[in-house]
């Protein structure tokens, strides 16, 4: 009895193993959607993005509660701005990264 | 059945090492079925440990005395709730609960994350089954649980002490906490392999540290109470190194979930976090090894156990092969910003993570140390709690008040004008906190007042930092202040979530405070009658009794408590006869006063038979405040912890923005 | 722009050599902590030390009243000097003979006095083998 569950799940596991082959014996590609240089750069440009964008949104939270005063919000949010500017100025020019290129 | 159990470990090694030279090989070579094959395999690995558990599970259910661990960790007559924790309880079956979490937990974190982070997930999987490798084999090669003898009439049974309900959780929520340590090291290294050093590695195991954190941390509370309530010396904490093995990793964990907190703001400590996270996966496999091997509890190394040098082998290979691939990833590692100013949040979370790490390597220190001095002076020597006592308070009690500065400084740099305008208040709370205590009569510990002072003013920070998000909100436009307070949470659940556990540790650290630093004892010899005063407690011995129960004999002294002239009701104590195990077991007395946290804590040191007790007689004051802080802070966890639909949904957003093809 | 050193560095070393300062204050103020030996090691030893052995009878007298006196031996028992010891204190509920204790105290006039309240029972272990038999 234990020798035959046994077998069961040793095939069970094996199918699952080999069900992304028996699935697509003849796949279009096989090779793994690796990032090209452009979609990793494009990556790296939306995340910046959305940490300055954070990071402006915390400094007005951080304001707005009083725990950053006037004169430093001042000193801090030129450059943040200018941060969060620069992502999105540096984004647009991109373009999409497959096929078109402006 | 136990051939059952025996070929689902075999099938669970071959997967996980399918997992591993299939994954590795699929991320290198960049076939999309390979990698998808081993993601597979690591899936039905989880399964087939599950059949592995169940078939375990079974035979201690059903007492099958012919498993070898069954018999040894169980008899007939133990309650069903305890004989489930006989699961965990041995060495073989906690290989196997460590296993089972572990596929679960690998299983879990690759499909949950496969969405957004493919890249990452193929180095991941080789990663993960690379760890499950070592367990799966010492399953079925060294430590089998599955080992089979001539069934005896009754199992051995368990220790009585061991008989408690804090016993049943505490492994587990250890288990929990140590294994989830594996999934962000598994990511970092994954990261690493993938050749991408940025924040991702960081957002996806974010909810999943902070887990493991919290399990850890509730299950080292939960063994202090139950060394508070059951081993019963008036203590909760005693520096040995089965509890230090599991303070370690939790203190490096906690460095880290502060520490990725600046690099997901500022891009800076990227190396600083990959270290630390290596350290913490590296000291939870080095606190388990220390609890099974039995190295630091005896003189002679690996005696007990055959199982240390595998796991020392293990954690070796594993610190030489994550420094490995650091030191080659070491260029893509460096980041663009830096810490612009010793004064802003980034430093003080730096400073944080300084004083924890120096915490950490203190105690790692003490507790390697008998074995570095035997192998190097021929004699081990053992440092003891004075040593660790030291440094708790020399790194605790400025961690203790970086814990209110942290949060309210500016991230970047902070000018010293707006440090006096935000702290003014609290510091002001403080000192007059301090000087109220003072003249109560708390200078009589120094570190105890300074830790209450700082209490109050990290109290006092927290309590600012609610007030005033709350009316920002309400500001906003909120409709009434409980709204305003709940969207508050709602919308920052990460940072008032960890406000929260703050808020649970300033509790904790009162609460050691007042029952180390302010405690009282009086030890009496006592005939029936006869009374003793303990701060301003009476205790009156009125007689002894003797019950019997259905394994043992209860003998308890009673005492009638009074304070002043109030009368507070009675109090036993005294101790049990174990019949079959033939062991004494110390049952103290404990009377929880409601208004004030403050526990009298009664323990009968002999009892003679004429009826004479020797009784050791503690008052803790506020020590009830160190469980209450367990609740606070899993309140706290969970806010932190809470799905949150919008970052999600950015994340996913973002993903399709770059055109990467959505998975299955 | 030049790059200017970041602070960083200099906090952490000047950190880390504050750490290493306080402590080596430490040991050198406090001490190193006892040797841990065993029964056989004693030998005429009169400092302070931790004795680790087994528990050997007779068990006599009362630790609240007098002391409690019982013979630590070798754990293994590879040798079979004996050492007399003289506790006073808490006995914790796991003492008997056969069991494994660690204790501190030093010797004086051939027996080994000990601190109050300073013996430690080993915990029997729930991952350690069964040991079959026991002393004999």
């Amino acid at each position: 009895m234990a020798l035959v569950l046994a077998a069961i799940l040793a095939v069970a596991c094996v199918v699952a193993v080999a069900l992304p082959f028996i699935r697509e014996p003849e796949p279009e590609s096989d090779s793994l959607h690796e990032l090209d240089e452009d979609e990793r750069r494009r990556l790296e440009l939306l995340e910046a993005r959305d940490r300055s964008l954070a990071a402006l949104k915390e400094l007005e939270f951080d304001h707005r509660t009083g725990t950053i005063s006037d004169e430093d919000y001042r000193a801090l949010v030129g450059p943040l701005r200018r941060e969060a500017a620069t992502a999105l100025r540096a984004l647009d020019g991109e373009g999409r990264p497959t096929g078109e290129r402006t | 059945m136990a051939e059952l159990g025996r070929a689902a470990l075999l099938v669970t090694l071959g997967l996980v090492m399918y997992a591993l030279v299939a994954g590795a090989a699929g991320a290198h070579l960049g076939r999309r079925r390979l990698a998808l094959s081993a993601q597979n395999a690591l899936v039905a690995a989880f399964f087939s440990t599950l059949v592995a558990s169940a078939v375990l599970l079974g035979a201690l259910l059903r007492h099958d005395f012919s498993f070898t661990y069954v018999a040894r960790t169980t008899s007939e007559d133990l309650p069903t709730a305890y004989t489930i924790s006989a699961f965990w309880g041995g060495q073989e079956g906690s290989l196997l609960l460590w296993l089972l979490v572990l596929t679960g937990f690998g299983a879990a974190a690759v499909r949950l994350n496969r969405g957004w982070a493919r890249d990452l997930i193929v180095w991941v999987v080789p990663v993960f089954a690379a760890v499950a490798v070592f367990f799966a084999f010492l399953l079925v090669a060294v430590a089998s649980p599955f080992v089979m003898q001539a069934a005896p009439a009754d199992g051995a049974g368990m220790t009585p002490s061991l008989q408690n309900p804090y016993m049943l959780a505490h492994p587990p929520l250890l288990y929990l906490g140590y294994v989830g340590l594996t999934v962000p090291f598994a990511f970092c290294l994954g990261a690493l392999l993938a050749g991408r050093p940025d924040e991702r590695w960081l957002v996806a195991t974010r909810r999943w540290t902070l887990f493991a954190w919290t399990a850890l941390g509730i299950g080292q509370l939960l063994g202090a109470h139950w060394a508070y309530v059951e081993v019963g010396w008036g203590g909760y904490y005693a520096w040995d190194p089965v509890e230090n093995a599991a303070l370690m990793p939790w203190l490096a964990a906690t460095a880290f979930l502060h520490s990725v907190m600046v690099q997901e703001k500022r891009g800076i400590l990227r190396v600083w976090n990959v270290l630390l996270v290596i350290l913490a996966f590296s000291l939870s496999l080095f606190g388990t090894f220390l609890t099974r091997s039995g190295v630091v509890n005896s003189i002679h190394s690996f005696t007990q156990s055959s199982i240390g040098p595998w796991f020392l082998a293990f954690i070796a290979l594993t610190v030489a092969i994550s420094l490995a691939v650091v030191f080659w990833r070491l260029p893509l590692l460096r980041s663009q910003t830096r810490l612009e100013s010793p004064v802003s949040r980034e430093a003080a979370f730096l400073y944080n993570n300084l004083l924890l790490l120096a915490l950490c390597l203190t105690i790692l220190w003490g507790v390697v140390y008998p074995l570095i001095s035997e192998a190097v002076r021929g004699e081990a020597v053992v440092l003891g709690r004075a040593y660790y006592d030291f440094f708790l308070r020399i790194f605790g009690l400025p961690l203790l008040l970086l814990m209110g500065i942290g949060p309210l400084i500016a991230w970047r740099r902070a000018s010293f004008a707006s440090l006096v305008t935000t702290f003014r208040w609290p510091v002001l709370a403080a000192l007059a906190t301090g000087a109220a205590l003072l003249v109560l009569g708390a200078g009589s510990s120094v570190p105890g007042l300074v830790a209450y002072t700082f209490s109050a003013f990290v109290a006092a920070t927290i309590v600012m930092e609610f007030a005033r998000g709350t009316r920002a909100r309400k500001a906003l436009g909120a409709s009434s202040w409980p709204n305003a307070f709940f969207s508050l949470l709602g919308r920052n659940r990460r940072r008032y979530g960890g406000y929260v556990v703050h808020a649970s540790i300033v509790l904790l650290a009162v609460g050691i405070a007042g029952s180390s630093a302010f405690d009282k004892a009086a030890d009496a010899k006592l005939r029936p009658g006869e009374s003793m005063a303990v701060g301003d407690y009476n205790l009156r011995y009125e007689a002894l009794d003797e019950r019997q129960t259905s394994n043992a004999t209860e003998i308890r002294a009673q005492l009638a408590v009074s304070r002043g002239d109030r009368d507070l009701g009675t109090l036993e104590a005294g101790k049990n006869a174990y019949t079959v195990e033939q062991q004494l077991s110390n049952e103290v007395g404990i009377r929880s006063d409601p208004l004030t946290g403050e526990d009298l804590f009664v323990i009968t040191e002999q009892i003679d038979p004429d009826g004479t007790v020797y009784f050791r007689v503690f008052v803790k004051p506020l020590v009830n405040l160190i469980w209450i802080a367990g609740l606070v802070f899993v309140m706290g966890s969970l806010i932190a912890l809470w799905p949150d639909a919008r970052e999600q949904r950015r994340l996913v957003e973002r993903t399709r923005e770059i055109g990467l093809p959505a998975t299955r | 722009m030049a790059r200017k050193a970041s602070p960083a560095r200099l906090v952490i070393a000047l950190s880390v050599a504050a750490v290493l300062a306080v402590f080596l204050l430490y040991t050198s103020i406090a001490g190193g902590g006892n040797p841990s030996i065993a029964p056989s090691e004693l030998g005429t030893r009169t400092e302070k030390v931790q004795l680790a052995g087994l528990v050997v009878g007779p068990v006599r007298g009362d630790s609240h009243a007098g002391g409690l006196r019982f013979a630590l031996r070798d754990i293994g028992g590879k040798h079979r000097t004996r050492v007399n010891v003289l506790y006073a204190g808490s006995v914790p509920d796991l003492f008997k003979v056969g069991r494994h204790i660690v204790i501190d105290g030093r010797l004086r006039n051939g027996v080994f006095v000990a601190e109050p309240g300073s013996m430690i029972t080993k915990c029997p272990s729930k991952y350690a083998p069964k040991q079959d038999g026991g002393p004999a």
